[in-house]
């Protein structure tokens, strides 16, 4: 299970209206429900609420992760959001937050669920990669780029551990 | 008239050069005290410009002098706060630590140069403590930034076991000249060293401090003020019997810990003389040691080197610390390996010579050539070894420069510089800032020409910023400027994902699928790791558990307010 496959063209949505915090998520809620049968967008809301009251995942530089189980979904799924205004996501260094990448995973799948949100957290830890989906233009434009970004991360080692 | 003429230029010349000499630490990694050392020693009698000096009682005098006033430096900057983690463990190694060192070395020095026990011993407690010059200077000097535990036991460990090991010398001693009382006697000269230490140094530091902060003195009065009451308390407590030295070292503690306007004319001059201290004391002793007597001790001693360096030393730590307190491997490792010796035992090692115990010389040059080696060896690799033992903890930006305005007394408004050199920085408007809503920037410097900020004017990569704010506002301040590259080294360290410590642990399992054992539904994410820790955590502890890394990233006093979340990858 490759990230490249959890995000198809589709899922990578441009222009997304900011809001809130509250708004963005309710927003890729009610967009995955309606892309996934299988899924309850009252339910996925909730999980990933739920998930920022423990701590916001809002990781600094305009970046938020929000990831959540769920027990409806049958495979892991990714999202990614640019927002056309930024958000206050009571991120980690206080800045207002347009790039959002989802994550949801079936509850069984842990090991994955954690191998697949260190990948993400890689991807968008690169100062390069943020200024050129910040730049996209098209849904197009910005998929391509996120895939491009993903297999760069993937060629290179993992940076070793502290 | 010509010596005195003799005393200015050659103090005067030899102090220059130490300072001077100071820029090859950074430049080749040569310990700083070494430095001073060596430089004293080329001066003296077999160097380049043979001066004659063997008063021992004159050194003996200047050593007193320049160790109080370094550990008045070293308590001034203690913060009282890390006694939290450090005092506990610190005072085990002060006392337990220092007797067990002594032991191991003195039982092998007594073998190696063929002596009595009690000769043996001796030599084994004048190189017992751990030196606060030395281990100030090399971990404040260096760049490196130790986790509290690890960093707040060396510290206060250094500057409380000196009583220790003076009790030993002075026993032993005493015990070679055929003065010493019964045990009992001895027993209440210990408890008088240390008794008398600490209430008169508490007490007399905290009527110091208060005295200071309600004075209106002029500006460089307060820290003669406060180096002659130190030296009172020094004196009043080695004259009822108790260590001057550790006495002092709390007064400085006291002090430093109330906080005040007065402390800030106070730390900048001390941090001198600390420095002044450091550079005589260690010419001096340069001076005072004949090298080609030192050679002739060479072998035996560096034995007695090698012993206490790698086996005393960590054996004691491991001793005195590991059963009870919950250190880990590691940073028992490094502990044991920043037993920097430095001024302390030379100092002691005159002791012998002035009480008049034969063989006295073999005590100096041991000492001197165990100081050297230990200098050497453990300090030349200080850095090297906090890496290695992975006992550091990243450190954001900070402030190039702060210093306080002195318009209110308390809680005073403070000026601090910062470079902007975070690309996200870059072009963006100062009303967009998220500044700290007490905080402004006062004025700002491009290329050399000062600027009248404004809300629209756009910030640029290297300019330089001046803000005015309280110190309250710094850990905003310094989150605005943190560099993309330091960001991301704390990010490695501390993890993506920073969970608040308040969450309850049964959900931070539903959001990550972990198991949990029934007493620990009801927990809160930081007592959990608090629990796991062991006791005191300090930020940068680390837990692994579920394939994760939860790691300790921000405390308030001794409760965990955030928690990391590193993800193996």
């Amino acid at each position: 299970m490759t990230l490249q496959t959890i995000l198809p063209p589709e899922r990578a949505l441009y222009g997304v209206p900011g809001g809130s915090k509250k708004r963005v998520l309710e927003f890729f809620s009610t967009f995955i429900a309606q892309n996934t049968p299988s899924l309850d967008s009252q339910e996925v809301f909730s999980r990933l609420i739920g998930r920022e009251r423990l701590g916001s995942t809002g990781i600094g530089n305009g970046v938020a992760i929000p990831h959540a189980r769920s027990p409806h979904c049958k495979t892991p799924l990714a999202g990614f959001l640019k927002l056309s205004e930024a958000v206050d996501f009571d991120a980690i260094d206080g800045d207002p937050v347009d790039l959002v990448f989802v994550l949801l995973v079936p509850e069984e799948a842990d090991d994955t669920h954690l191998a697949l949100l260190a990948e993400v957290a890689g991807v968008m830890n690169d100062a390069d990669t943020r200024t050129r989906l910040r730049r996209c233009e098209s849904q197009r434009e910005l998929h391509d780029t996120l895939i491009e970004a993903i297999d760069r991360q993937a060629q290179q080692p993992a940076p070793p551990a502290p | 008239m010509d010596s005195i003429n003799t005393l200015f230029l050659l103090s005067g010349f030899l102090i220059a050069l130490s300072i001077l000499a100071s820029r090859l630490s950074s430049l080749f990694g040569l310990p700083l005290l070494i430095i001073f050392l060596g430089l004293g020693m080329l001066a003296g009698e077999q160097g380049v410009l043979g001066i004659q000096f063997d008063d021992y009682s004159l050194a003996f005098l200047i050593g007193h002098l320049a160790l109080a006033m370094i550990l008045l430096d070293g308590g001034l900057r203690t913060r009282l706060k890390t006694f939290r983690v450090g005092f506990r463990p610190a005072l085990s190694l002060a006392t337990l630590g220092v007797f067990l060192t002594s032991g191991i070395v003195g039982v092998l020095a007594m073998w190696v140069f063929d002596l009595t026990l009690v000769q043996g011993l001796l030599v084994g407690a004048i190189v017992g403590s751990t030196d606060a010059a030395a281990v100030f200077s090399m971990l404040s000097g260096r760049g490196i930034n130790l986790n509290e535990r690890v960093g707040a036991t060396l510290e206060i460990e250094s500057g409380t076991n000196d009583p220790m090991a003076i009790f030993l010398t002075i026993m032993l001693v005493e015990l070679l000249v055929g003065d010493i009382g019964g045990i009992a006697q001895t027993l209440l000269f210990l408890i008088e060293q240390f008794g008398f230490g600490m209430l008169i140094g508490i007490g007399g530091g905290w009527l110091i401090a208060r005295l200071l902060r309600s004075l209106d003195l002029a500006p460089g009065l307060y820290s003669l003020l406060a180096l002659a009451l130190g030296f009172c308390v020094f004196g009043l407590t080695s004259v009822l019997g108790g260590s001057g030295f550790l006495a002092i070292y709390l007064c400085g503690l006291m002090i430093g810990n109330r906080p005040g306007r007065h402390l800030n004319f106070i730390l900048p001059v001390h941090d001198g003389l600390a420095w002044l201290s450091q550079i005589g004391l260690f010419l001096v002793l340069g001076l005072l040691v004949t090298p080609s007597d030192l050679l002739e001790y060479a072998l035996p001693a560096s034995l007695v080197g090698l012993a206490l360096i790698f086996v005393a030393r960590p054996l004691a730590v491991l001793i005195s610390v590991k059963p009870f307190f919950k250190f880990r491997w590691r940073e028992i490792g490094f502990i044991s390996w920043v037993g920097l010796r430095g001024a302390v035992p030379i100092v002691l090692a005159i002791f012998p010579v002035i009480g008049g115990v034969e063989n006295a010389s073999l005590y100096f040059n041991v000492a001197f050539a165990v100081v050297l080696m230990s200098l050497l060896i453990q300090g030349g690799t200080i850095s090297l070894m906090a890496r290695w033992m992975k006992v550091e903890v990243p450190l954001g930006v900070t402030p190039n420069r702060r210093g306080p305005l002195g318009v209110l007394p308390e809680n005073d408004y403070e000026m601090f510089v910062y470079q902007v050199d975070n690309q996200d920085l870059d072009d963006v408007p100062i009303r967009l800032l998220r500044f700290p809503s007490g905080a402004l920037i006062s004025a700002l410097f491009r290329q050399h020409a000062m600027l009248h900020p404004k809300g629209s004017t756009r910030l640029m990569l290297g300019d330089v910023v001046c803000v005015i704010g309280r110190t309250d506002d710094l850990p905003a301040l310094n989150r605005l400027f943190n560099g993309d590259a330091k960001l991301k080294r704390e990010r490695a360290f501390f993890g993506t994902f920073t969970l608040d410590a308040d969450a309850l642990m049964s959900d931070v399992a539903a959001a990550y699928g972990l198991t949990l054992s029934p007493g620990e539904q009801e927990m809160s994410l930081g007592e959990f790791v608090s629990l796991r820790v062991g006791g005191h955590p300090v930020v940068g502890d680390d837990v692994g558990w579920h394939g994760i890394h939860w790691v300790v990233s921000e405390m308030e006093g001794n409760r965990i307010t955030k928690v990391g979340l590193r993800l193996y990858q």
